[in-house]
């Protein structure tokens, strides 16, 4: 399914749905009370206690004023309505907000300024610095002549770094009076809610250019919510707008959460109530009985001869009523209002206050406090979550030489920077890769510092050390960048990027050397993702070493490559590669196999080593929650030996001889058979003896072992505390999750990264940490928190308290009722039933 | 727990806080810091507590026991001795047929010194004055305002005869008791009181002063007793007294007061009237006479559970010293836990 959308052209489009009237609201004023009541009543509880108040209504039956049914229920009713209505009203204001904010468009080739409500597909809007995109737009021209804009999309994926975003080529060098006038259409695929992907065509008509098909990604896009930085101004032709834009589409109402109380009070509920119904029948019957048999002797009460056909529902509907209190009707409402406050003695907590960035602990579920306490499994992301996520450079090794390893820093280290000074060749590139293979945005600050705007902390970390080491990044205009060495300025123009993703597990990009007119390729990229593609000659062993050597020490490596191409060899290439990046379907795959015909026979350069420092409290905290009985499990998409390497600093699991690690690996389906075989064997021997035992898996293996060995890694799942995942995948990550909650253990995940978000969502609690990665996860999470060492007093003090006092609570509700019920049951049988 | 306390002093802005009692107050609360106390139940202090509880306890029965025993009762079922022989068989007709004389003599021997006044009380059991169509049926309205009063739909089936309203209406009023008892001895008759045995709230708020009974047992069916239509249902202390609907299904209601002493060994002789029908759904009547004292009349059932509370508790304190010694458990030691938890 296709759209096209016609620029400028109101005929076209109209028939193109919507316009871009936001609509997040859940009722009208119309349907309010109907909608809302119908939804509170598809609960057991509100329809059993309708019942009631509606048999209370019938005088003949009823032994008390119905007011004292009505009335709590009115209440409850009234309550959770207000609490709906005010929310609704609250979405209704900023969608109002949005809706009638003023934005300039050009109809008809004259600029007016109207509604956001008003946009139509195919409308030119025109955006200024700072200003929010109100729909999804595909760029046209901006103030910048390379067409270049800068974008925050911080309110779409919580990222917080600068992204910049480019117009399409065909409309590079259109003027600005010719803008207003532009006609053409846009192919583009039907609304979804992917915001990483805009897989679409643009063929612009006459006068501009010949009938050329330009294909369009997310990079010529401008999604709803965002906003223009560091650009005058910039203006886009609408292709989504209204709730079809991709915010719109990914906006939705999470599924609630119920906690294992609320199903046990739902189950205990179904429960009385079938007892209330037997107990209800034997006393009508035995009524009856006793009326037909009895009550007629009673010359006193006048009982008449003749008797309605209803007469025999009279006694067991009075019984009805008399019981009805078994359940309580004042549960779900002191349940609300107690929730809602642990939720709040949690946000008031001065002892969960990151008095770093003085970021308080956030509810946003009310409702779940009590499974905090009924924790067994905590799984955890592993960078920003366990460390810090602030990279630092620490070592490197270039062509064979380790620097850095004497005191712990290569900035510092003497015999770098005399190489650096001497000008040795591979140690030049190697930096020159530092500074350049990379996304960063180097931002000119007023003080005239160069701040470095990066999407991965990895990057930003190797650009600053690079600048450290006299190789400084100092701007980047359009596609060309300066770097100023020693005092010389060197340009470089970039030709292609080929981009990072968790499959290719590399960067690279394609530069044209400006001084002497060379193209070269600058790969960087996991160890595993780079070294089986090395030249022929190159012996790949001491990179090998040496990235064995530092993920022992818990760094993180990245491989740095290099290879000088051909003109003719490039320029081939490039063709395939716009091909592919115009492609509508597939495309991601596409890219990644053309860039692989481009990133082989690479010349090693080195490996660089990242630190990244344990948080404050993560041992002691781990250490804590353990001793409570709750097992771990650290997901991560790290390499396996920093990963077990962070598990080791922080009590995860215990060196030899008092732990074991089990590894489970492989390639094929065999190998990893026949592994997991023999770890389940040592499990099942060793679950009896105080030994901490782990098992560690890769992400491949992972992918094996869940596709064909389901039932034996639900076991292995079901027997070990710890499991180490490394190189796993966000949808692994809820994987995993699902399997724990399949074995009915109660699951908390906790994370930071937007690849977390799925398997926070996935677990009973999510906890997001509020940190450097931006707020996806901390946006998707139950709870977030500043640091990790506060999960110990959410779980172990609020997660405790909330589960005791509801325990209590919902204990001492059924109680009552059910004490003053029988109060009166008692009295039936002891005076024989007289209620006739 | 122990860090919930600990960390008071570390909080970074605490002393804005503390400005004063009640923020300081509030900021307990968020912090979850009010103090509080929650008794520790270690076996010494449950085993100190029960036995403080048997030794209060059982005097206090042992007191209200004796107590109850004081009051003297003298109970006397007529209900079947009152009926001829001839009619034994068929007490239902001998009760419904209002051509044969109901008197009927009683002799009750006094066993111990009775001291005035002696309350005289009828009691009536198997008799459900609490069934839900005889409550309702009532207009405590009307009972205070007459005939002014007209909406008194709540008094059926006992609402009107004879296309005429009813005063007072309802199944209670029909159905009041009406056996009659005089009480002699030694051919003198006792000084009986048979005024102020309703409640003065009843007398004065209730009933109306210038209500009197209307069309009262005019209908078909004649239930119990007939009501002086010249005397206001105020004064009319009978008819208040039965109109105070009884709980239970076995009830007492005062009839009157003896104002004279009776020594030990006396007969009082009662002359009755045996009118009221309880042979059809087998009730039973009884005549007690009763002194009181100052808890009332006998009754053995307060004190018999206060002892049984008692002596319960001394046994269970016994019990848990016993236990306790067998198996001592040092405060504090969860080494049982562990075990379970392991395991």
């Amino acid at each position: 399914m296709k759209r096209f959308v016609y620029i400028n052209d109101d005929e076209a489009s109209k028939e193109l749905c919507c316009d871009n009237r936001i609509s997040n609201r859940k009722y009208t004023l119309w349907n309010f009370l109907p909608k809302n009541l119908w939804e509170q009543f598809s609960r057991f509880m509100n329809q059993y206690f309708l019942l009631i108040a509606c048999l209370q209504l019938w005088s003949l039956i009823t032994p008390v004023n119905p007011a004292s049914t009505w009335g709590p229920l009115i209440f409850i009713f009234a309550v959770s309505a207000s609490k709906e209505a005010w929310d609704d009203y609250h979405r209704y204001l900023s969608d109002k907000k949005a809706n009638e904010k003023e934005v300039w468009i050009v109809k008809q080739g004259i600029k007016k300024h109207i509604q956001a409500q008003d946009i139509q597909v195919g409308n030119i809007v025109w955006l200024r610095e700072n200003d929010e995109v109100p729909c999804d737009l595909v760029l046209l021209g901006t103030s910048d002549p390379q067409g270049v804009c800068y974008v925050e999309t911080a309110a779409l994926d919580g990222e917080t770094d600068l992204k910049t975003r480019v117009i399409p080529s065909a409309c590079v060098g259109i003027d600005l009076e010719l803008l207003h006038k532009m006609k053409g259409v846009i192919e583009c695929p039907i609304p979804d809610k992917d915001i990483r992907r805009f897989d679409a065509n643009m063929r612009l008509f006459p006068p501009f250019i010949d009938n050329d098909v330009c294909s369009l990604t997310i990079k010529n896009t401008l999604l709803q919510s965002c906003y223009l930085r560091n650009t005058e101004w910039a203006c886009g032709v609408s292709v989504y707008t209204g709730n079809q834009t991709k915010l719109g589409m990914s906006r939705g109402i999470a599924e609630p959460k119920l906690t294992a109380m609320d199903a046990m009070i739902d189950k205990l509920t179904g429960a009385i109530f079938v007892f209330q119904i037997v107990v209800v029948m034997v006393l009508g019957v035995a009524g009856n009985v006793w009326k037909d048999t009895e009550a007629r002797k009673q010359w006193y009460v006048q009982y008449p001869e003749e008797a309605p056909w209803y007469e025999l529902l009279v006694i067991p509907l009075r019984f009805e009523l008399l019981c009805s209190i078994m359940i309580p009707i004042s549960i779900k409402v002191s349940l609300d209002l107690v929730k809602g406050l642990y939720a709040k003695f949690i946000e008031w907590d001065v002892e969960m206050i990151d008095q770093e960035t003085g970021t308080a602990s956030y509810a946003a579920n009310t409702a779940i406090s009590e499974d905090l306490g009924q924790v067994e499994y905590i799984l955890t992301d592993k960078t920003g979550t366990l460390t810090d996520n602030k990279m630092i450079f620490r070592r490197c090794c270039i062509g064979g030489i380790f620097y850095g390893n004497e005191n712990g820093d290569a900035l510092k280290d003497a015999q770098l920077l005399n190489a650096i000074t001497s000008g040795s060749t591979d140690v030049i590139r190697f930096l020159t890769v530092m500074a350049i293979c990379n996304t960063v945005i180097p931002v000119q600050s007023k003080a005239g510092d160069i701040v470095y705007k990066a999407q991965s902390q990895d990057e930003d970390a190797l650009v600053i050390a690079a600048a450290k080491l006299h190789m400084v990044f100092v701007g980047k205009n359009a596609n060309l960048l300066e770097i100023r060495f020693n005092g010389s300025i060197i340009r470089y123009e970039v030709l292609e990027i080929l981009e990072f993703t968790s499959d290719r597990k590399r960067m690279s990009v394609v530069v044209k050397d400006c001084q002497n007119g060379k193209i070269i390729l600058l790969s960087k990229g996991a160890d595993e993702a780079i070294l089986p593609y090395a030249c022929a000659g190159q012996q790949t062993r001491t990179i090998g070493d040496a990235v064995e050597h530092y993920s022992q020490l818990g760094l993180r490596t990245l491989c740095l490559a290099w290879r000088e191409l051909e003109e003719n060899e490039y320029l081939e290439w490039s063709v395939k590669f716009k091909e592919a990046s115009s492609l509508l379907v597939d495309r991601e795959w596409r890219i990644a196999e053309v860039c692989q015909r481009l990133e082989h026979d690479l010349y090693i350069l080195g490996v660089t080593a990242i630190e990244d420092r344990l948080q404050d409290g993560v041992p002691e905290t781990i250490e804590t929650l353990r001793k409570a009985g709750i097992n771990f499990w650290m997901l991560t998409g790290d390499k396996q030996n920093t990963a077990i390497q962070i598990a080791l600093s922080c009590n995860f699991i215990s060196p030899e001889p008092k732990g074991q690690l089990l590894m489970i690996d492989g390639k094929t389906k065999e190998d990893v058979s026949r592994s997991l075989e023999r770890v389940l064997l040592t499990m099942r021997i060793t679950a009896s003896e105080p030994k901490d035992v782990a098992f560690v898996i890769d992400g491949w293996a992972l992918e094996i072992a869940l596709k064909h060995h389901h039932k034996d890694f639900v076991e292995l799942a079901i027997l070990s505390r710890t499991a180490i995942c490394c190189r796993v995948t966000p949808s692994q990550k809820a994987q995993l999750v699902e399997i724990l909650k399949s074995c009915d253990y109660r699951t908390l995940a906790i994370g930071d990264g937007g690849n977390d978000v799925r398997m926070i969502q996935q677990a009973d609690i999510g906890v997001g940490i509020s940190g450097r990665e931006g707020l996806q996860a901390a946006r998707a999470a139950d709870y977030s928190i500043g640091r990790f060492r506060f999960l110990k007093r959410l779980i172990l003090v609020h997660g405790r308290y909330s589960y005791n006092r509801t325990a209590f609570l919902s204990q001492y509700s059924f109680y009552k009722s059910l004490l003053i019920c029988f109060i009166q049951i008692l009295r039936f049988w002891n005076q024989s039933f007289q209620f006739g | 727990m122990m860090e919930v306390e600990g960390s008071m002093n570390r909080a970074p802005d605490q002393s804005s806080f503390l400005r004063s009692r009640r923020s300081k107050a509030l900021y307990q609360f968020k912090q979850q810091k009010l103090p509080a106390c929650k008794p520790v139940l270690t076996p010494i202090s449950v085993i100190t507590v029960f036995m403080l509880m048997g030794f209060v306890f059982i005097p206090i029965g042992l007191i209200t026991l004796r107590a109850s025993r004081d009051a003297i009762e003298i109970i006397d079922r007529y209900d079947v001795e009152c009926i001829p022989e001839e009619y034994r068989t068929n007490k239902l007709s001998y009760i419904t047929d209002s051509s044969i004389p109901k008197n009927c003599t009683r002799y009750l021997k006094v066993q111990k010194y009775m001291k005035a006044p002696i309350f005289i009380y009828y009691q009536l059991d198997n008799y459900y004055q609490n069934h839900r169509r005889y409550v309702k049926s009532r207009s405590d309205q009307q009972l205070l305002h007459g005939l002014e009063y007209s909406h008194t739909s709540s008094c059926e089936p006992e609402e009107s005869s004879n296309g005429l309203p009813i005063v007072p209406c309802g199944l209670i009023a029909w159905s009041m008791f009406n056996d009659t008892f005089t009480f002699s001895r030694e051919r003198t008759k006792l000084k009986v009181s048979r005024n102020n045995i309703a409640w003065k709230s009843d007398r004065e708020q209730k009933f109306g002063k210038n209500v009197y009974p209307v069309n009262f047992q005019n209908g078909t069916l004649i239930g119990g007793a007939k009501l002086d239509p010249k005397i206001p249902l105020s004064d009319q202390e009978d008819f208040i007294v039965w109109m105070r609907a009884a709980a239970l299904l076995s009830f007492r209601k005062l009839y009157g007061r003896i104002e004279e002493d009776l020594e030990p060994g006396s007969v009082v002789e009662v002359n009755l009237m045996n009118n009221y029908n309880t042979y059809s759904f087998s009730g039973q009547k009884k005549l007690i006479l009763s002194t009181s004292n100052w808890l009332g009349g006998r009754n053995d059932f307060l004190g018999i559970t206060y002892l049984v509370v008692g002596s319960s508790s001394i046994v269970i304190s016994i019990i848990f010293m016993l236990l306790h010694l067998k198996n001592p458990r040092p405060y504090g030691d969860n080494s049982w836990n562990k075990k379970s938890l392991a395991s």
